[in-house]
């Protein structure tokens, strides 16, 4: 492989982890949406709360896989615990509510990490066997990388798994298609929602430790995943699965290409992208609902 | 003494506290004072969307974030400008992104409104920090010059001098409220709050909903804009971090919830409140916001009208108590 | 003369055919019911009358004007009026704001951001006129949600009215009332309604033969029959698909 094309072939690489970690991410927004009708503000936060724990993991046992395996499932209680005692019991003004609370949330998480972890960006050291570069064929690519693709694979694979051969992820697909009908199907609704929401926290929280050896751990870490995720799951169609994996992908290599090519400008080509979409079809790729 | 001349004395009195108001608290609080005006105003203009017209909107920085930009930029390249002129500029600049967006956004409500108005506030944050060479990115526009406040050939008063300023600004904030309130009570008031109810019933009233919102767009992104310009100049600086930022827009969501989404004085008493939280707590804590998201969810939580409503909702039952058959009043 | 037509009025949705070649004429003055099972494309018609929905084909005549497509304002703007099967007032203000919103349409004052709406006396004067008219004097400052189901109804259907429409369109203003509300709310309308032209849906074959000089019955988003109440109650094709029971 010559350099230019081993240089497309990397960025398309990065392109590729970097949406794969965003569809882990917009995967949970969209379910919660379908359920309930609302765009959890808070839910990149919880995709950071995963990232610091796993620091913190990682400072009490030195273990990475630790904290892989523990760091999500405690963003997940966070989350869940918030759908219990907060979210549930919100009934001013509809939607509205419930909205203006997950930004009430969103605001305690990002104050609440600063105050426990600091507001300095905090590094993760991964372990020896993801370390260094593969060299392959003119390529020279970081393992790590190829790990968190591998990763966000085997997670989608299960995920895919769940919903589409058990009888469970059926409900969820129900659920989240239409969210009346599992009201005909004499279902506990209340633990459903609570059952989504703690999955979708659990996915961002996978993809907030993965990605915080590449970034490291810092407050502003929310910012930028949270805005793409929620341009994936406007442009996708709100509620689709489908259309978050398809524009999670296209996100990804749409960055990863556009900061090589339009260094200054690669931030509003996702807008530019989001804006033609919805132009041409305004419920999203393959939105049902408004 | 008569109702209307106790209301009088009240307004003197206020008046009089006003005007003495950097004299007897100094120039610290004087300063909180200008910038609790300009919070004031923002959360309002934000309110006349929520409140009375049943429109969220997660992105009102946007117009807050042109008046500033607008009043910085004139001041920077137009050499000489005068002060209302530099305000008018501003409120120029909001207004004008208020009509670029208005088409759209006057045919969408609640969750899309809310989330597309988060979209394209981030596009402006980022574009703010990306257009360096008209916006000065990350490090905004400061040091322009501004004018002072003259009537050629009459008088001409600093507006450096901080006691200046506050006089300078709680006119024009004042007056903007006013004239915000004075709209509530107007037939398109009545109109505004019926299409938060019911749309529907609204247009089979005869009424074109979409261009009665529009209307309500441009009231909220002009008085947003005169919020930014003002406080773009007593900045003398104004950047994307603290004009553009999603925070910025978050912002008036909780002053108004805090004081009471269903009142127009609401969102005032929830800037006082809150400034008066934050001065507390930041002599402990650099967390402001720890405090202020928390109580934001309380408020969601137990009080979702807010002070205000909370107050009503006491005064009800105090009067329930006495007067056992008389109904309840509801909380606006 | 007609002041109200369709002709050829189909509309579906997602393929699913709810009304097929309506040809409905309302003549100025009278009071026209309409009748049918439920299911029957009743509500689609109003929806489709009264600019909520555009058909999918054929087109909708107002006063000899083509007004197919046009929307709600401009349609309540040339003379039409409608109530709602689901009670659709503003919940939050009080009866009198309620009225008041609609003497303000009817006046035209929609954009007037100059004058306080309290300093105008005579649209305030016009809002009690209506409230005495319809009996809710003492409830002018409640909120239309705390209003018992029949006074909630009668706002409604006067709602309706304040724009001085000269076409009415009712849908089903009886709906869900006990048989002394019933008997209330028909003489409202009976007496809101003089001078101006009605349509109204109903299930309440009572009020439908004591208020309607004409029935048209929808059947399958077809017309069956229409013409006088007497020929209605004879006609053996509307006998074997709706009264028969």
């Amino acid at each position: 492989m010559d350099p230019t094309t081993a240089m497309y072939v990397a960025q398309g690489l990065h392109g590729l982890a970097y949406g794969m970690l965003l569809f882990l991410v917009a995967s949970g927004l969209t379910m919660v949406f379908g359920m309930m009708g609302i765009l959890n503000i808070a839910h990149a936060s919880f995709f950071m709360l995963a990232a610091y724990f796993s620091y913190q993991v990682l400072a009490f046992t030195g273990s990475f896989w630790l904290a892989l395996l523990l760091a999500p499932v405690a963003a997940a209680l966070v989350g869940v615990l918030c759908e219990r005692f907060l979210l549930r019991r919100t009934h001013a003004f509809g939607h509205l509510g419930e909205l203006i609370l997950t930004v009430g949330i969103s605001l305690v998480i990002l104050e609440g990490v600063k105050v426990f972890w600091g507001t300095e960006s905090l590094p993760i050291h991964v372990p020896p066997l993801l370390e260094g570069r593969l060299a392959l064929g003119g390529l020279d690519y970081p393992i790590y990388r190829l790990f968190v693709i591998g990763l966000a694979l085997v997670v989608l694979g299960v995920l895919a798994a769940v919903l589409y051969t058990t009888r469970l992820g059926m409900v969820v697909r129900a659920a989240v298609s239409d969210a009346g009908m599992v009201n005909a199907l004499g279902i506990n609704v209340p633990l459903l929602f609570m059952f989504v929401f703690g999955m979708g926290t659990w996915l961002a929280g996978v993809a907030g430790v993965a990605i915080a050896p590449i970034l490291t751990v810092f407050p502003g870490l929310a910012d930028q995943m949270g805005m793409d995720a929620f341009v994936v799951v406007v442009t996708g169609g709100l509620g689709s699965l489908w259309g978050a994996f398809l524009v999670s992908l296209i996100l990804g290599e749409l960055n990863s290409y556009g900061v090589q090519f339009v260094s200054q400008l690669a931030p509003v080509l996702m807008f530019l992208f989001m804006a033609i979409v919805l132009a041409i079809k305004p419920m999203g790729l393959f939105g049902e609902r408004e | 003494m008569t109702r209307r001349a106790v209301r009088w004395l009240a307004g003197v009195a206020a008046l009089a506290v006003l005007l003495a108001y950097p004299s007897l608290f100094g120039i610290y609080f004087t300063n909180s004072f200008v910038t609790f005006g300009i919070f004031a105003l923002y959360a309002v203009s934000f309110n006349l969307l929520l409140g009375f017209t049943g429109l969220l909107s997660f992105g009102h920085a946007m117009f807050f974030g042109a008046g500033g930009y607008g009043t910085a930029l004139a001041l920077t390249h137009l050499k000489g400008l005068p002060l209302l002129p530099a305000l008018a500029l501003g409120v120029a600049a909001a207004l004008a992104l208020g009509v670029l967006l208005a088409p759209l956004m006057v045919r969408i409500s609640g969750t899309a409104f809310a989330m597309l108005h988060l979209a394209f506030g981030q596009l402006m944050y980022v574009l703010a920090l990306k257009l360096r060479t008209i916006t000065g990115g990350e490090d905004g526009i400061g040091g322009f010059p501004i004018p002072p406040f003259s009537v050629p050939g009459v008088l001409s008063v600093d507006m450096k001098t901080p006691a200046n300023f506050y006089y300078f600004a709680v006119a024009v904030l004042g007056f903007s409220v006013f004239a915000l309130w004075f709209v509530t009570k107007t037939p398109f008031g009545c109109v505004m709050v019926g299409v938060r109810d019911n749309p529907n019933r609204v247009a089979y009233l005869g009424f074109r909903v979409p261009h009665t919102k529009a209307v309500v767009y441009l009231l909220a992104a002009g008085s947003a804009g005169v919020a930014g310009s003002v406080f773009a100049m007593f900045q003398n600086l104004v950047s994307a971090d603290g004009a553009l930022h999603v925070f910025v827009s978050f912002a008036p969501v909780q002053l108004t919830m805090i004081g009471g989404v269903g009142s127009f004085f609401g969102p005032i008493l929830g800037s006082a409140i809150f400034g008066v939280i934050s001065e507390l707590t930041s002599r402990y804590t650099e967390r402001v916001e720890l405090v202020s998201g928390a109580i934001l969810i309380l408020v969601i939580m137990y009080a979702p009208l807010g002070v205000i409503g909370m107050w009503h909702a006491a005064r009800a039952r105090a009067r329930a108590r006495f007067a056992p058959r008389g109904a309840a009043e509801p909380a606006r | 003369m007609n002041v109200l037509e369709t002709r050829d009025l189909s509309h579906d949705f997602d393929g699913l055919q709810v009304l097929s070649h309506v040809e409905l004429g309302v003549r100025r003055g009278e009071r026209h019911a309409i009748i049918g099972p439920n299911g029957a494309g009743k509500t689609t018609l109003f929806n489709i009358v009264t600019g909520t929905y555009t058909p999918r084909g054929g087109r909708v005549l107002f006063r000899g004007q083509d007004v197919t497509g046009a929307g709600p304002h401009a349609l309540v703007r040339l003379g039409m009026g409608r109530s709602f099967q689901i009670t659709s007032t503003f919940s939050r203000l009080s009866t009198f704001e309620n009225i008041r919103m609609g003497i303000l349409g009817r006046r035209g004052i929609r954009f007037n951001l100059l004058r306080r709406v309290a300093a105008m006396p005579d649209v305030t004067r016009e809002a009690e006129e209506v409230l005495r008219r319809i009996n809710l004097t003492a409830e002018r400052d409640l909120p239309a949600s705390l209003l018992s189901y029949g006074k909630h109804r009668a706002l409604e259907i006067s709602l309706a009215m304040t724009t001085d429409p000269e076409l009415v369109l009712l849908d089903e203003p009886t709906a869900g009332m006990s048989r002394d509300e019933t008997k209330t709310a028909v003489e409202l309308i009976r007496r809101l309604t003089e001078g101006r032209t009605v349509v109204i849906i109903e299930h309440d074959m009572d009020v439908v033969f004591s208020l309607a000089d004409r029935i048209t019955v929808l059947h399958h988003g077809e017309i069956l029959a229409t013409g006088a109440p007497e020929e209605i109650k004879a006609n053996r094709a509307v006998k074997d698909a709706y009264l028969g029971d």
